[in-house]
Order: structure tokens, then sequence, then C-alpha cells
């Protein structure tokens, strides 16, 4: 089962690594002032979340073939499906935090005669982390226990091995092995959220 | 606080072992009364299943063993129940008593039969890899180095980690949660062929006109049978006696050959 659980990780990981830049694009194209992107990344908002991740993975490895006769590998399917899928979700959460931020601070920055972009950097981004923390930890965790999805374009993720390791030895320990590792990662993540909550709590 | 939880967990013990000691004692075998009592016999099945079990245009499920099961039923004076089950989770699904047979092109193997109580062997069946026409695989010795994938927790899985040599020889083994998947990712290319049950290969490629053939070279050939609980062995004889009546009546023969065109059935021969 070792080897499942290293594809769940790589799973996991890759999927954050990837999303959560991808998701500040987003929520920067949905806030946009032209009407064409904001609407564009409306609609591919709504699609993301408005479908189940285990279609989309089906559409991301099987459509492309239907489409320009090639396909990918389904690893690399996994991950794009994952990716695009999450980073709708942390875009959205981006968007509240930076909603959030009052205009006049960004109004003041302006006068006191910083760049647009180094109010973002410096002004605006560091308060937005602390207050979508908590949200973000929520998404992390529903993260570790999608990876199972995975097994659906036949990756043998730890859900899949554990139910082939229950087939085979007609038990369902194996099943509750995996149930195990899923907690103690979220445990993991939890904790992790904690720190980062503590840390950034640098004005009390 | 801790008082309270340590009670809690130990009366939660007690009557967990009480349930085990009480589900040890009643081992007299009285499956068939029960099923005769409840007057429903409740099959499991994979409805992806193809030509064996599967789901029509009306959503109905349907197919060769629903049509043998209809008939059993009938003359036992239940009805039946058909229950779409993971394939994956039967064996669970039939321990905790959720479903009394698993009857689905059920390969008769020595690990399920060290766990299930099999019928007779109604079916001869064989596993077989199917792979895209226009390439060059010929024979398994061919598939060296490819990836091939097969349903997760079907016979085709047992029948290739039997053939050590053939499963040593392949690259990768791409499970997915069913037959279809798999053909469909042997269509796009995602692997070099698929192994499965020899009549779901036929019925698959000849109802759906895809490009795909059958090697010769079989990897296993084997017996489907119906799967029951170790204990049930009433109801396991009374649906083999009614199994051998419809044999020896024509029945058995007549519902192969509206599915097969022909008699592909074995029992009580």
């Amino acid at each position: 089962m070792l080897e499942g659980t290293y594809t769940s990780l790589k799973i996991f990981f890759l999927t954050l690594l990837f999303s959560l830049p991808l998701g500040l694009l987003v929520a920067r194209g949905r806030m946009s002032k032209y009407r064409v992107v904001s609407s564009l990344v409306n609609g591919y908002i709504m699609i993301m979340r408005g479908t189940p991740l285990i279609l989309q993975l089906i559409f991301v490895y099987f459509a492309p073939y239907y489409i320009f006769g090639t396909s990918t590998d389904r690893f690399t399917a996994v991950i794009i499906a994952f990716v695009i899928n999450y980073a709708a979700y942390f875009a959205e959460i981006y968007r509240g935090g930076i909603q959030s931020i009052a205009q006049g601070q960004i109004e003041a920055s302006s006068v006191l005669g910083f760049s647009k972009v180094h109010t973002f950097t410096h002004i605006v981004m560091p308060q937005v982390v602390k207050t979508i923390m908590p949200s973000m930890g929520n998404e992390v965790i529903t993260l570790v226990k999608d990876t199972a999805l995975a097994q659906t374009i036949g990756v043998a993720e730890l859900f899949r091995v554990a139910q082939n390791a229950a087939a085979r030895e007609f038990s369902t320990t194996p099943i509750f092995i995996a149930g195990l590792f899923y907690f103690i990662m979220n445990g993991v993540v939890s904790k992790s959220f904690d720190l980062i909550e503590k840390k950034l709590d640098y004005y009390k | 606080m801790k008082k309270l939880l340590m009670v809690v967990t130990l009366a939660i013990l007690t009557v967990s072992l009480l349930v085990a000691a009480g589900a040890k004692e009643s081992k007299g075998d009285d499956s068939l009364e029960k099923v005769l009592a409840k007057g429903v016999f409740v099959m499991g099945l994979d409805d992806s299943f193809p030509p064996m079990g599967f789901r029509d245009e009306n959503n109905e499920i349907v197919g060769f063993d629903i049509d043998l099961a209809k008939e059993v039923t009938k003359r036992l004076g239940v009805t039946l129940k058909v229950q779409p089950i993971d394939w994956n989770a039967k064996e669970q699904e039939l321990n905790t008593g959720n479903i009394d047979c698993i009857w689905n092109g059920f390969t008769i193997t020595p690990q399920r039969q060290a766990v299930i109580n099999f019928s007779e062997p109604y079916v001869d069946n064989a596993q077989v890899a199917v792979v895209r026409k226009n390439s060059r695989y010929q024979t398994l010795a061919d598939l060296a180095g490819q990836s091939i994938g097969l349903q997760a927790g079907s016979s085709a899985a047992d029948a290739v980690n039997n053939n050590k040599k053939f499963a040593a020889s392949v690259k990768e083994v791409i499970e997915v949660k069913d037959n279809l998947t798999a053909l469909m990712d042997l269509e796009i290319g995602g692997v070099q062929a698929v192994v499965l049950d020899l009549f779901v290969a036929v019925d698959n490629i000849t109802r759906s006109g895809k490009d795909f053939r059958i090697l010769d070279e079989h990897l296993a050939s084997e017996e489907y049978g119906v799967g029951f609980r170790k204990n049930d062995q009433a109801l396991r004889d009374e649906v083999q006696r009614v199994l051998l009546a419809m044999a020896q009546d024509g029945t058995l023969a007549k519902i192969s050959t509206t599915w097969f065109g022909e008699d592909i059935t074995v029992v009580g021969k």
C-alpha cells in the first residue's frame, strides 16, 4: 500500500503546487475591469464548480482523443483535472479575501506613491493571506480525500490499492487502514494550518 | 470526562463482543427457509457486464444471468431482486448479508472457493486479450513491455496474476472500475490490450462495432458459477437442483440461444 500512498501524496502536492498560483490568476481575471475577461473567467469557474470532479477527470482523459485524436498520459490527466478544478475554488476564496480589503487602503497607498503592483504584493496580499487561511484549510482537507477519485481513470492511488488488497484477502482491514491514512494526513494538514494561522497572527 | 469516555468505550466493546458471539451461535443452516420466508431472493451483480447483466435503453437490468435467475426464482416461488453492487466490494456485500448470492459471470477460482460456496459450473468461459484491430499484436508474448487494462477485482486480474510469465512481461496493469472503461482506454491508446471474459469481449465487439479483435491465444480457461455464503449450503443446493431441472427440460438451452445463438451452458453435461 506504500506505493498507493506515494501516488496519493504526489497528486496532493502537485495539485497544490499548480492550483494555488493559478487560482490567484483566475481571481484577478474574475475581478478584471474588462467585461470579456471577467465573463470568460466567470464561465470557467461556473463549469468547474458546477460539474462533478469525477466527470471532469473522465473528460480530461478521454475527450482529447475524440476531439484531437491524441491522448494524454493518465497521471497527467489527473493532475490537469485536479488543478483546474481546485484553482476555481481557490480563486473564489482569494476573491473573497481581496474584496474584503477596504478601498480606502488602496487609495491611501496610491496617494503615498506606491505602484499598483507594490500595493497588491505588500499591502493587500499579506492581509488576504491572513483572512483566507481558514477557508483554505477546508479546501485542502477536501483535496486530500478527493485524491481517491483518481482511480476513475486507472491511477492506482491509495484507495484503489486498498480495495484491491481487500478483494484479494477477502477482508475490509486494508480499507480501514487507508481510512486511517487519510485521517492522519488531514491531521497533519489541519495542524499545519493552525501553526500558519498562529504565525500570521502578529498583531495580537 | 476521561472516565466517561472509558465507560462508553467499554460499553461499545461489550456490546460488539456479545453481538459477535450471538452471530456465531446461530450456525444452523436456515438459508433456504429464510429466503422462502422473505419471498425475496437478492442477486448481487455488476450492472455493466453485458451480456450477463447490464442496463438496457429503459434502464432495466437485463442479461443472460438475469433471465436464468428469473426462471430459478419463479420455480422457487419467490421474487427476484436484482441488486447492483461495486464489483470490488462483492465479498463484503455477500458476507454482510446485503445480497443472497453473486450471480453475474462469476468465475470460479481457487482463491474465491476458499471463502465462497460455489454452485456447479453452468458456463465455460475463457480469459482473453482484446487489442485494436490494426495493432501488431498476435500473441500474448507480443504484449511484452506494454500497458494492459482490466476491471479491478475481476477474474481477469486473477488470471493475469496467476500467469506469472505474462504478468512479469507487461509494463503495467491499469485497473479501472468496469470493462467498458477499460475498452474505452484501449480505444484511445491508453492501454495496448484489455483482458476480460470471452463472452463479454465477443458481445462488446459485435454490438459496439469498434475496431477491436481478440487474440487467439487465451490467458486462462475457466467456468462461471453462482456464489453463495460459505454457510448457506441449503440455498446453494436448492438453486443447483433447479438449474439441473432447467437443463433437463431444455429451458437453459433456450435462454442461452436467445443471448448467444447457441447453447453454451454446461449444467448436467
